[in-house]
């Protein structure tokens, strides 16, 4: 294998070609790309990007299900939320370690250590969302043969409530996405919206109780869901932290927000 | 306190004001044997001098067939001296594995060139005069000269290549090379320039010996150039000792004497500057 | 091209370097080793051109193989061993001539003659070691005019100009400066989808960052072979752990 090739023809290069002295592949392909402009541990980076993100519109698309699901008590809506919770829990592993190995293998310092920081947050908290579309729609199959009343959903506001993580959770993929924390704010704002909205709720969850004595438990357990509601709000708030942490550098956690 | 004393300030000083004169005074003493020579030979120098034979016993005519002699016995000398002493410098430093052996080679080497010239002529002599019938021969002298040479052209062969770090040997190794295509193709042209500083001073040196062509080559006196490698030559340093000491008139010689010195001190000092600007240029 | 180490002893004189040393690797991937000066991780890295063959007083056990051939059989010509498998050393080694002439060297001590092809394979060499754009108006300039980084990356297109299937390479960024090392690791990264890279390094975040497997020597051992991101996450064994976190004794 290692003998010399015997060269006879006038430039030899076919001879060298034949004795695979020189590779073919070298001369005929431009297979190399060499001059990129990004590192392959960026490209990396970009990746779990791409993952988070599109763990992201799965949990909206989720959390969005559930709410029609609740709305019009559509048990096939949540038999499929039900089956794709599966994916939103496989999206977490699947990040957790892709931070992990960056974390391991690569070092990451200044930006790149913040958006891996708070991607495994952010990640824990959109699958504790996914979580709460689960139940919900859990909910939704248990008490599929109640009588529901759709005055009731209007009167606490549901879908109103619903509407407004939505929105959260669409503001704050976006503000991911485009690195753009301007709409901090609103996100904020909304929080403070959907606790006003639970804490009216309750108030008037109560009088409708005393109403609808037969409707007792299955009231009880409508307050968990306003509660699930009511906590989604809150981690998108959390969420949104994260991402001013990643972008902006600052610390928002557990200080007043204007 | 950072003072020091006077007295170790003085006795430093002193002992510094010693070096300094010591070293300027080398310097004082080369200029004036130069400035002795030239002042003394520059009146004989003209295009006569440099191209024309001696003539009436030396008195007058010029010392063109020493100067061609010198030259002749130079290249000879180096044609035999130079492969030879360039190669065995390679195998010494490249090729032999044989620790016990290098070391002999280079004692040996060392001793050749601490043996004085005198003796190199008498062996060249005793073997190419004699032994071979070669007579009173410029490839006599040559060769004599050329033994003379060895020596110095294998100790700067050897340290040319020495020089050369092994990073270049392992690239060149490491890219399929053989060991010849390296030496030839990376290690030898690395080397050349200070190769060729180790032959330009042997060269200085063969130019200006004496002794190796007194019983080899040298003519007393001769009216035309050499015809074959087996005429005998003029050369500078023994046209000088001639000139210089046995002439018919030394009084009406001398001047022509410090002429052909001047001439060789300038071959030799041209040779010098030469190597020094090639070892520079590296 | 595949190499196997099957059992391997390796002697200096009296000295054991290295421990009865086995290890696939696999074709198309970069394999890192790592450990303490002097755990011979380099030594067997040579290993596999036969450089330590310019040593006196080796004395090797055991088997190395390159593409399934034992390297160290009689019938082996080690420059035809050497065109097969590259090497990039630890200081940037350029020799003392042009730098086109340096890329087409290999070429041309392989007794390539045509003009045409030369410069052709030196062009797509520059390219390759991602050197072109910043010499190409200065080819015949010396290689000694380029700066530490360069002259390495131009070490790695003489490499590569003779198209080998394996490029070893003997802590190739030890001498660099951070960007240039940045530069010679991605082109290391690259370089896989072509060549199979083994990287000796001093630096245990160059392995992380460019491997696939690593392999720790300690004490002329090789302590564990693994997945580069199991090795750095989860190693087996807890020397490897220790060394890695610098919990060293």
């Amino acid at each position: 294998m290692w003998s010399r090739p015997k060269i006879t023809s006038p430039d030899g290069l076919d001879d060298l070609l034949t004795s695979g002295f020189i590779n073919l592949r070298f001369y005929e392909s431009e297979i190399l790309q060499f001059n990129k402009n990004m590192k392959h541990t960026e490209e990396e980076l970009v990746d779990i990007k791409k993952s988070i993100s599109e763990m992201w519109s799965l949990v909206q698309s989720q959390f969005e299900n559930s709410k029609n699901a609740l709305l019009s008590t559509n048990t096939e809506l949540a038999e499929v939320i039900l089956s794709r919770e599966k994916r939103v829990n496989a999206f977490e592993l699947k990040i957790d370690s892709d931070c992990e190995n960056y974390i391991a293998l690569y070092s990451p310092v200044a930006i790149d250590l913040r958006l891996v920081l708070s991607i495994l947050k952010i990640n824990k908290t959109l699958e504790r969302i996914g979580d709460f579309a689960d139940a919900i729609a859990r909910f939704v199959m248990e008490w599929s043969n109640e009588n529901t009343e759709k005055e009731l959903f209007d009167l606490l506001k549901i879908e109103n409530m619903m509407g407004c993580v939505e929105k959260m959770l669409e503001i704050t993929h976006n503000a991911l996405t485009d690195e753009n924390t301007t709409t901090a704010g609103i996100v904020f704002s909304t929080d403070r919206i959907i606790d006003a909205r639970y804490n009216e709720a309750l108030s008037l969850l109560a009088p409708y109780i005393n109403e609808h004595p037969d409707k007792t438990l299955y009231c009880l357990y409508l307050t968990t869901v306003l509660r699930k509601i009511e906590r989604a709000g809150d981690h998108c708030n959390n969420i949104m932290e994260e991402i001013v942490f990643y972008v902006d550098a600052k610390v928002l956690k557990h200080s007043p927000k204007d | 306190m950072f003072t020091s004393t006077s007295k170790k300030k003085s006795v430093q000083s002193i002992v510094f004001l010693l070096f300094r004169i010591m070293s300027y005074s080398v310097v004082a003493i080369l200029f004036l044997i130069i400035g002795f020579i030239v002042m003394r030979g520059i009146g004989v120098i003209s295009w006569d001098f440099l191209t024309k034979a001696p003539e009436d016993g030396m008195t007058k005519g010029g010392i063109f067939p020493a100067i061609v002699g010198t030259l002749y016995l130079v290249l000879g000398s180096m044609l035999v001296a130079f492969p030879i002493g360039v190669m065995s410098g390679i195998y010494i430093t490249e090729y032999a594995t044989n620790k016990q052996f290098v070391r002999v080679v280079r004692v040996m080497t060392n001793n050749l060139g601490g043996i004085p010239s005198i003796v190199f002529g008498l062996f060249g002599m005793s073997l190419f005069v004699h032994t071979l019938k070669f007579g009173d021969s410029l490839i006599a002298g040559s060769l004599t000269l050329g033994l003379l040479a060895l020596p110095l052209i294998i100790r700067v062969t050897e340290e040319a290549l020495k020089s050369i770090p092994d990073v270049y040997r392992h690239g060149s190794l490491a890219l399929g090379a053989t060991k010849l295509q390296t030496i030839i193709r990376v290690i030898l042209p690395a080397a050349f320039p200070n190769i060729m500083t180790g032959l330009i001073l042997s060269i200085g040196r063969v130019s200006g010996e004496t002794a190796p062509i007194l019983f080899t080559a040298a003519a007393y006196f001769l009216p035309h150039l050499p015809s074959s490698m087996f005429d005998q030559v003029m050369a500078l340093p023994y046209h000088l000792y001639v000139i210089a000491t046995s002439g018919t008139d030394l009084e009406a010689t001398r001047p022509m004497a410090y002429g052909t010195a001047l001439v060789l001190i300038v071959i030799v000092l041209v040779m010098n500057v030469l190597a020094n600007l090639l070892r520079k240029r590296r | 091209m595949k190499i196997n180490a099957k059992n391997v002893n390796f002697y200096y004189g009296d000295f054991h370097a290295l421990k009865n040393i086995s290890m696939d690797i696999e074709p198309n991937t970069v394999t890192a080793f790592i450990g303490p000066s002097g755990c011979g991780k380099s030594t067997f890295l040579r290993l596999f051109n036969r450089m330590n063959d310019l040593i006196d007083g080796i004395r090797l056990e055991g088997e190395c193989l390159v593409g399934g051939q034992n390297i160290y059989d009689k019938s082996v010509s080690v420059d035809e061993l050497r065109k097969a498998v590259g090497m990039v050393f630890q200081k940037p080694n350029p020799f003392p001539k042009s730098i086109f002439e340096n890329v087409a060297y290999g070429l041309r001590v392989n007794g390539v003659k045509d003009k045409k092809i030369i410069a052709e394979t030196v062009e797509k060499s520059l390219h390759q070691a991602a050197l072109w754009d910043e010499v190409k108006d200065k080819l015949k300039k010396s290689a000694f005019e380029l700066s530490g980084g360069q002259q390495q990356r131009l070490c790695i297109a003489r490499a590569l100009a003779i198209s080998p299937s394996i490029i070893l390479m003997d802590e190739p960024a030890s001498a660099l400066d951070p960007i240039s090392t940045s530069k010679i690791e991605e082109l290391i990264f690259e370089l896989k989808k072509v060549y199979t890279v083994v990287i000796v390094t001093h630096n245990m975040q160059q392995a992380a960052r460019v491997s696939d497997k690593t392999g720790f020597f300690m004490l002329g051992e090789l302590i564990e072979f693994n997945d580069t991101k199991k090795i750095f996450l989860n190693p087996d064994v807890e020397q490897t752990q220790n060394y890695i976190t610098g919990r060293f004794g």
